[in-house]
C-alpha cells in the first residue's frame, strides 16, 4: 500500500511540475513537496490507525489543504484556498510568464496536485483509473502551456515508469518490456508528427486584462505643452535613456489613437522579444501621478508595483492607481547592428488602421517615399521628407489633435504642428505605403548625466512614432528632430538610426532597397531539426532502458548487502528472507503463508531441501525459542543461502538470466 | 527419574505402530491429542484402522480404559451412570457408566441416538459427569476417543456441532500405500493384536508429560498467527460458522503438544500450520452455497494457511 501510494503521490507530481514554464521550477518544489508529504503523512495515519480508514480523503484533503496554505500563505486561509478554487488560474492566464511567484496565483497548481493525489489514492485498488486524476491535471496544465518535443517526452516516460510502478504487484514480470517498447514507439511517434502551434487558454478573451476607461496621455499633449514648467515624474537611470514612453497607441479610426486592448499582469521577468543581443538596464522612478507609468520599449522587469503591461510596446498601466509611485524598471536595450539601414521591415500584419483617408495624402505618401517599396530606408526617406517639408509650432497658439482633419491641415495646409501632429502624420503617411508604424507617447529625457537624479518636467513631452524592423524590433524616429539632443546619451537604437540617417543619400540618387530575407531561411534557422529531436530521444530512452535493465540486479546486490548486516534473530530472518527471493526469482511459488518448511516442500532438490530445512531449525530457535541467535547462528543460515545460492546456479543459462533481471 | 513428553512420545508411538503401520503422522497426532489433553475424533471409512488406532492408544497407556459401542439403544445411563436403589441399605447408589476411566473408546459414536451422544458434552467439557445433581469427578487424565464412519447415513446420527467442537482434533487416516499395506498384511499373519500390546506410559507419567506440554513456550506472535487463522474463518465468504475461541485455543494447545513430539519446549509457525488441519476443519461449517460448489472445510484452511502471512520480524 505504501509503496503503491508513493507511486500515486510521484504520478500527481508530475503534471504539478509541468506548470513550471509558467511560474518557473523553485516556486512550484516547496508547495508540491508540502502537499505530496502531507498525503503521505495522511495515508501512513491511516494505515497505522484503522479506525481512520474510512476517513481517508478528508483527512488527506484537509491535512493537505492546512500545510499547502500554512506553507503559502504563512497560516491556514480559507481565503486562499477559495482563491485558488475561483480566481487564481485567470489571474495566472492574464500575467505574462514566468508569473510572480505569488500565493494567490499559483494555489491552484498544489491544489490541483491534491486533488489528484486524493482521488489517486481513492482508485489504487485499480492501477489504471488511480493515474486517470493525475493525467487530467496534465491535461489542464497542456491547455496552459503545452509541451513538445523532448520534454514532452521524457513527461509521457514518467508517467510510464509511474504506471509500471503500480502495475508491477499486479503484473510482476510483464511490465518492463512493455513499458520499455511502449515508450519507445511513443517517443518516436511523438518526435516526428510536427503538431504544429499548441492551443493555450491564453488564447482565450479570459486572458486578458480588460483595459479599464484612461484618459490618453496624447490627449494631454497640447495642455502640457502649455504648461511647461510642471514637473512631471523623476528618475535614477542606470544606463543612458533618451525618451520615456507612456502608451503606444496602434489603433486609428481617423479620429482617435487607441492602444490594443492586449495587457496582461505583469509577471516575474520578461525576456527581449528580440533575436539581436540586448543590454538590461534599470531605473528607480517616482510617478507622483498619472495611471500610465513611465516605461521603456522592452520592460524585463518591475518590482515596488504591480502594473499591467503590454509586452508588445512596453506601455505600463496601474488602473487602480491611487497618489504617488515609485517603482523600478529593468528593461532591454537591443545592440542593433551598424547597418540598420538595409534593414528589413518585419513582414507582420500590418497594426492599427487608417479610417477614411482624406483625398490628396495617398499622393503625398507615395511623393514622400519617391515610390520606394517599404523598406527601414523607405522610413528614414520618409521621415527626412517631414523634417525638411514641416515646420515646429512654436509660441502660444499650438495646433492640437491628431484627427484626420487636423492631419491634413497639417499636412496640406499650414505645415506646422507640434511632435503630436508630426508623428500622428508620419504614421498615416507610413502605413498607406505598407510601412507598419506605431504611434509611441511619452517625454524626452533630460540631458543631465547617467545616475543623476532626474526631473522630467511638461516641456518634455514628446509624440514619436515607431516602425517595426525585422530582427531588432520597434525602432523610435524623430520627424520633427525634437528628440535629437535629448538625455546624457543616445541609446544603442538612436544611434544606429541617426548612422543611417546621415548616410541617407539625396532622394533622386536613392538605389532601390535590398528585398527582405527569405523568411524560410529565418524559420531554418530557428529550433533543432527533426532528426536531432529523435536522436535525443532514442539516446535519453536507451540511457533509461540501460539504467531500467541495471536497476533491478543493483537494488538486489544492494538489499542482499543490507541484509548481510543484519545480526541476531533479524541476521537469520534476513538470510530466510534472501533464500525466500532466490527461490521465487527462480520461478518456485512463494505465498506470504509459506515457512521455510513449506519452501522445501516445494522443491525437490535434495540439496535446497536440506538447506532449507536447516534453515527452518535456525530460525525456529531464533524467532520462537526464546534463545535469540548467535553470530554463529547467523553465519550458519548465511552459508545455508550460499549452498542454495551455489545449487541454483547450477541451473540453465536461461532461468539463471531470468532470476537476475526478474524483479522479485 | 521423569520422563519427558517427547520420550512419552517416543514410547507410545513406537507401541501403536507396532500394529497400525504405515500412518506414522497420524499417530504422532494422535499421541499429540493424547498429551494435549484433548478428545480425539478418529473418521474415515470401513476398514483403515480407526478402532485399532483407538484400541492401540488405549493399551499404551497404563491406566483404566474402557470400550463403549455406540449402539442406537444405547442410554445415556450407560454412559454416565445411574443412582440405584439398593434395598438392603435403604438408599440410593451411584453405578458409574463408561466414562470412569482414563481412556474411553467412543466407537462407532455417530450410530448412538442425539440424546445419547449428548450425554458425553458435560464430561468431555468439564471431566465430570452430574446424575440426579450430583457431581462425579472422572479420573485424570481423561481422553475420549471416538471412532465414526463417515460414508454410512443409515441408522447413525450426525453429530452435533457442539460436540464436535469439543474434539480438540478430528483425523482421517486415509488408505496406506503399497508398501504399508504389505506389512500390515504380514501384521495381521504373524503380528500382534492390539489387545497383547503392553502399556508403556503410566499414568502419574501421562500426567507429568501432559502438565510439560502446557508450560511449553508460545511467543506471542505465534498466539497472534494461530488467533489470526481462526478469526480468518470466520471472515470467510465460504464459511458459515467459522472457528470459536475454542478452536483458537485447541490451536495452540494441539501445537505445544505437537512440538513436544519433536521434542521441543516451544511452539513454531510450522506446528500451527501442521495441526490446523486436525483441529480447524470439524469445527468449520460451510455456507450451502459452499457445499454445492463441493468446496471442502479442508481446501478453506489450506487456502487461509497460504495467503495469511507468516510472522518473522518479531522484534525479539
Amino acid at each position: 500500500m505504501r509503496i503503491r501510494a508513493l507511486w500515486v503521490l510521484l504520478a500527481s507530481a508530475i503534471p504539478g511540475l509541468l506548470f513550471a514554464p509558467v511560474f518557473g521550477l523553485r516556486p512550484l518544489l516547496l508547495p508540491i513537496a508540502v502537499v505530496l508529504v502531507a498525503c503521505y503523512a495522511a495515508v501512513e495515519l491511516c494505515i497505522r490507525v484503522k479506525v481512520l480508514q474510512a476517513w481517508r480523503p478528508l483527512i488527506t484533503a484537509v491535512l493537505g489543504l492546512v500545510a499547502l496554505t500554512f506553507v503559502l500563505f504563512g497560516a491556514p486561509s480559507v481565503s486562499g484556498v477559495v482563491a485558488g478554487l475561483t480566481e487564481s488560474w485567470q489571474l495566472t492566464l492574464q500575467s505574462t510568464w514566468p508569473v510572480r511567484p505569488d500565493a494567490e496565483l499559483m494555489v491552484f497548481v498544489p491544489i490541483l496536485v491534491l486533488l489528484a493525489a486524493v482521488l489517486g489514492l481513492e482508485l489504487l485498488r485499480w492501477p489504471a483509473l488511480a493515474l486517470l486524476p493525475s493525467i487530467a491535471v496534465l491535461v489542464l496544465s497542456q491547455t496552459f502551456v503545452a509541451l513538445s518535443g523532448t520534454t514532452a517526452v521524457l513527461a509521457a516516460l514518467g508517467f510510464a515508469v509511474v504506471a509500471a510502478g503500480l502495475y508491477m504487484p499486479v503484473r510482476p514480470g510483464l511490465i518492463l518490456v512493455p513499458t520499455v517498447v511502449l515508450g519507445l514507439v511513443g517517443a518516436a511517434v511523438a518526435a516526428l508528427i510536427d503538431t504544429g502551434e499548441p492551443y493555450s487558454l491564453r488564447q482565450s478573451d479570459s486572458a486578458l486584462v480588460p483595459l479599464p476607461r484612461t484618459i490618453s496621455p496624447l490627449s494631454e499633449v497640447g495642455a502640457r505643452l502649455a504648461k511647461p514648467e510642471t514637473p512631471v515624474f523623476s528618475y535614477t537611470s542606470s544606463g543612458p535613456v533618451d525618451r520615456w514612453r507612456l502608451v503606444v497607441l496602434t489603433e486609428f479610426n481617423g479620429v482617435t489613437w487607441e492602444p490594443a486592448n492586449e495587457y496582461r499582469r505583469f509577471g516575474s521577468q520578461l525576456d527581449s522579444p528580440v533575436s539581436a543581443p540586448a543590454t538590461r538596464y534599470s531605473a528607480k522612478i517616482q510617478a507622483p501621478d498619472g495611471q500610465w507609468l513611465p516605461s521603456q520599449a522592452m520592460p524585463a522587469s518591475v518590482t515596488g508595483t504591480a502594473p499591467l503591461v503590454d509586452p508588445s510596446t512596453g506601455a505600463l498601466l496601474l488602473p487602480e492607481r491611487r497618489g504617488a509611485v515609485s517603482y523600478e524598471l529593468n528593461w532591454w536595450e537591443p545592440q542593433a547592428g551598424d547597418n540598420l539601414q538595409d534593414a528589413a521591415l518585419t513582414s507582420t500584419g500590418q497594426p492599427g488602421g487608417l479610417g477614411v483617408i482624406p483625398p490628396g495624402i495617398a499622393e503625398l505618401a507615395t511623393r514622400a517615399t519617391a515610390g520606394m517599396r517599404p523598406s527601414f530606408r523607405t522610413a528614414l526617406v520618409l521621415e527626412q521628407y517631414l523634417r525638411q517639408n514641416y515646420n515646429t509650432a512654436t509660441g502660444g497658439d499650438l495646433p492640437t489633435g491628431s484627427g484626420w482633419p487636423q492631419l491634413r491641415r497639417f499636412l496640406l495646409e499650414t505645415k506646422r504642428g507640434t511632435s503630436e501632429q508630426f508623428a500622428a502624420s508620419y504614421v498615416a503617411l507610413a502605413r498607406i505605403v505598407g510601412i507598419p508604424a506605431r504611434l509611441a507617447v511619452g517625454y524626452r529625457a533630460p540631458r543631465t548625466p547617467v545616475g543623476a537624479d532626474t526631473v522630467v518636467h511638461n516641456r518634455d513631452v514628446y509624440v514619436w512614432p515607431e516602425v517595426s524592423v525585422a530582427g531588432v524590433g520597434w525602432v523610435p524616429l524623430d520627424p520633427m528632430g525634437g528628440a535629437s539632443g535629448a538625455g546624457p546619451a543616445p541609446s544603442r537604437l538612436a544611434q544606429v538610426t541617426a548612422k543611417a540617417r546621415a548616410e541617407l543619400p539625396p532622394t533622386n540618387q536613392l538605389p532601390d532597397p535590398p528585398l527582405p530575407a527569405s523568411e524560410t531561411d529565418d524559420d531554418n534557422g530557428g529550433g533543432p531539426a527533426v532528426w536531432q529531436v529523435a536522436l535525443l530521444v532514442v539516446l535519453g530512452l536507451v540511457a533509461l532502458l540501460v539504467l531500467a535493465v541495471l536497476a533491478v540486479p543493483l537494488v538486489k546486490v544492494f538489499r542482499t548487502l543490507r541484509r548481510k548486516r543484519q545480526t541476531g534473530t533479524q541476521g537469520v530472518v534476513a538470510a530466510w528472507l534472501e533464500a525466500k527471493d532466490l527461490m521465487r526469482a527462480y520461478g518456485t511459488r512463494v505465498t506470504p503463508g509459506m515457512t521455510a518448511r513449506d519452501l522445501a516442500r516445494a522443491t525437490s532438490d535434495r540439496s535446497i531441501v536440506d538447506s532449507l530445512t536447516g534453515l527452518a531449525g535456525q530460525l525456529d530457535v531464533a524467532l520462537w525459542s526464546g534463545a535469540g541467535a548467535t553470530d554463529g547462528a547467523v553465519a550458519e543460515a548465511w552459508t545455508s543461502v550460499r549452498r542454495i545460492r551455489r545449487t541454483l546456479a547450477g541451473r540453465s543459462w536461461g532461468a539463471r538470466l531470468r532470476a537476475v533481471f526478474v524483479i522479485r | 527419574m521423569s520422563v519427558s513428553a517427547g520420550e512419552v512420545y517416543e514410547r507410545v508411538a513406537a507401541n501403536v505402530q507396532r500394529v497400525l503401520r504405515g500412518k506414522p503422522q497420524v499417530v504422532r497426532l494422535a499421541v499429540a491429542a493424547l498429551l494435549g489433553e484433548g478428545h480425539l475424533l478418529i473418521e474415515d471409512v470401513p476398514g483403515l484402522g480407526k478402532t485399532t488406532l483407538a484400541r492401540c492408544l488405549a493399551r499404551s497407556v497404563g491406566g483404566s480404559w474402557n470400550r463403549i459401542q455406540f449402539t442406537p439403544d444405547l442410554l445415556p445411563g450407560d454412559i454416565t451412570g445411574v443412582q440405584v436403589y439398593h434395598q438392603n441399605d435403604e438408599k440410593f447408589a451411584f453405578h458409574p457408566g463408561g466414562v470412569f476411566a482414563n481412556i474411553v473408546l467412543a466407537d462407532e459414536i455417530n450410530r448412538g441416538t442425539p440424546k445419547t451422544q449428548s450425554a458425553l458434552l458435560e464430561v468431555m467439557a468439564e471431566r465430570r459427569v452430574t446424575v440426579d445433581s450430583v457431581r462425579h469427578e472422572v479420573p485424570r487424565p481423561f481422553l475420549v476417543i471416538a471412532t465414526q464412519n463417515p460414508i454410512e447415513m443409515a441408522g447413525t446420527y450426525r453429530l452435533p456441532e457442539a460436540q464436535l467442537d469439543r474434539f480438540l482434533m478430528r483425523l482421517q487416516i486415509g488408505y496406506p500405500d503399497l508398501a504399508s499395506e504389505v506389512m500390515v498384511i504380514l501384521s495381521d499373519c504373524a503380528g500382534v493384536d492390539p489387545d497383547e500390546l503392553p502399556a508403556v506410559v503410566d499414568i502419574p507419567t501421562l500426567q507429568a508429560a501432559v502438565a510439560e506440554v502446557r508450560a511449553a513456550r508460545v511467543h506471542t506472535a505465534v498466539v497472534e498467527y494461530a488467533a489470526t487463522i481462526a478469526a480468518a474463518t470466520r471472515q470467510h465468504g465460504d464459511l458459515r460458522y467459522g472457528a470459536s475461541p475454542r478452536g483458537s485455543i485447541a490451536l495452540v494447545r494441539a501445537a505445544q503438544a505437537l512440538a513436544a513430539t519433536y521434542g521441543r519446549g516451544y511452539v513454531t509457525v510450522d506446528d500451527i500450520k501442521e495441526v490446523a488441519h486436525p483441529v480447524l476443519e470439524h469445527r468449520l461449517i460451510l455456507t450451502p452455497d459452499a457445499e454445492l460448489r463441493q468446496r471442502r472445510a479442508e481446501d478453506i484452511v489450506r487456502e487461509l494457511l497460504n495467503e495469511i502471512p507468516v510472522p518473522v520480524n518479531t522484534g525479539a
